[in-house]
């Protein structure tokens, strides 16, 4: 059986810190232990047809696996969820509420991280930046506050290590560069636990050496 | 067995009306034949430590049915499919896509019409949302334009038969109707109004508006006065 091909970025925009999408799929797969391979897209080639075959939004990750492609990154790590063990527990219920958390990372928290990837990035050289930045912040803090206070002091958002937590982590990533995530202690400690992993850190490992490889 | 019950709140600004998530659980429950019950909130109940138990994030929809509850509407949406017939395809690969369009719709077509919230709404009163309308439509049509792209001739995203993809795309496109975007492609608006023209949203929908039947809360009269004071401006 041949391994699923996914798609990277040729070079990630962050430079190999991890917080491009494929980090999290990467991460699913080393979960499961299932090798991958990887192959790389230029800025150019992810408007190209053959990319927009696979998404029609031009962007990575996808994941190709016989004659399945598939985008989205919740889409991609559900999919690995639901067919390999080690994602998703076996009790029903447990099973539905680490697919909710899912849910919650890509809809509840990361918009508010991708909000504010646009008031800095995108609308950062214009007038009312200054201004509207910190309000974009602090609008970013209100779903870290209250995944903190529901959290606690508990080691993963439902009991055992799931999917949900692959996702919730990946997303709360992205928070750490504009120093949310450090303002929330117990989210910084569960974040920290995930990147601990060892399919965490195979998976980051992976993204960086080939963000920084050397051209042959 | 006792119905499922979901959470829905009793009144909301006219602008919110027909555009609650608990709207794409109501949906997801007509079309697999389920019947369901609801517990209204007052607006304000939604923070209060009884809600928070079961939404973390202070929102709407929440399920319960039986020991197991849930929050997030996509989440609910797919335990409603996976538990009943009618809302995702048996064939393994079909499967797998129309959850990928229920992601998609979530994180890749949501988040872009939610800023146009912020312009229109939220910050109406901020000067800079006159000047940043240009560039959070155009985001919008970026993402519209590749979806309909993608559609191109099909009924549904995935060729004939309807998902909980397609449940989830068509309820984020409907926070733009009738406001120029999805009018502006006509295969995603005729593809948009398919959607709704389903019995089971009308049904749906009918059900959310019936349950608007409490008062306003004391603040939103001046918060409205201001917002409508800002878009004068």
């Amino acid at each position: 059986m041949t391994n699923p091909i996914i798609t990277a970025f040729d070079r990630s925009p962050d430079g190999g810190r991890g917080l491009a999408r494929d980090t999290r799929v990467r991460w699913a797969l080393e979960e499961v232990g299932q090798p991958y391979d990887v192959q790389p897209m230029t800025v150019e080639a992810l408007k190209q047809p053959a990319h927009l075959a696979r998404n029609p939004f031009g962007q990575i990750p996808t994941f190709q696996t016989g004659d399945l492609t598939l985008f989205e990154s919740g889409g991609i790590i559900l999919h690995i969820a639901l067919h390999h063990p080690g994602l998703l527990p076996a009790d029903d219920d447990a099973r539905s509420r680490a697919i909710m958390w899912m849910f919650a990372a890509v809809n509840s928290v990361e918009p508010a991280i991708l909000e504010l990837f646009n008031a800095r990035m995108l609308e950062g050289d214009k007038s009312w930046a200054a201004e509207r930045v910190p309000i974009v912040m602090e609008r970013a803090r209100k779903p870290l506050r209250q995944l903190a206070a529901h959290l606690g002091d508990d080691e993963w958002l439902d009991g055992a290590f799931t999917a949900g937590d692959l996702m919730m982590v990946s997303v709360l990533l992205r928070f750490r560069p504009a120093g949310l995530l450090d303002e929330f202690p117990t989210l910084a400690a569960y974040v920290a636990r995930g990147e601990a992993r060892p399919a965490y850190r195979r998976a980051y490992d992976a993204q960086h050496a080939f963000n920084t490889r050397s051209e042959s | 067995m006792t119905d499922p019950t979901i959470t829905a709140f009793d009144w909301v600004p006219p602008f919110a009306q027909g555009q609650v998530r608990d709207l794409r659980v109501r949906w997801a429950f007509e079309e697999v034949g389920q019947s369901y019950d609801v517990r209204y909130l007052s607006q304000g109940e939604q923070k209060e430590p009884p809600h928070r138990d079961r939404q973390p994030f202070g929102q709407v929809p929440t399920l319960e049915d039986g020991d197991l509850t849930l929050f997030e509407s996509g989440a609910i949406v797919l335990h409603v499919a996976e538990t009943h017939d009618g809302l995702l395809p048996t064939d393994r690969s079909a499967r797998a896509r129309a959850i990928e369009w229920m992601f998609a719709a979530l994180n890749s077509v949501e988040p872009a019409i939610m800023d146009l919230s912020f312009v229109t709404l939220f910050e109406a009163d901020k000067p800079w949302s006159a000047m940043r309308r240009g560039s959070v439509e155009e985001r919008i049509h970026g993402r519209l334009k590749d979806l309909s792209a993608r559609l191109g001739d099909k009924t549904w995203l995935d060729g004939d038969t309807f998902t909980a993809g397609d449940l989830l795309m068509v309820t984020v496109l409907r926070i733009l109707i009738d406001q120029g975007f999805v009018e502006s492609y006509d295969n995603l608006a005729a593809y948009m109004h398919r959607g709704i023209d389903r019995p089971a949203f009308q049904r749906a929908l009918a059900a959310q508006m019936d349950g608007f039947t409490g008062e306003p809360p004391a603040w939103f009269a001046a918060w409205a006065a201001k917002m409508k004071q800002g878009e004068q401006a």
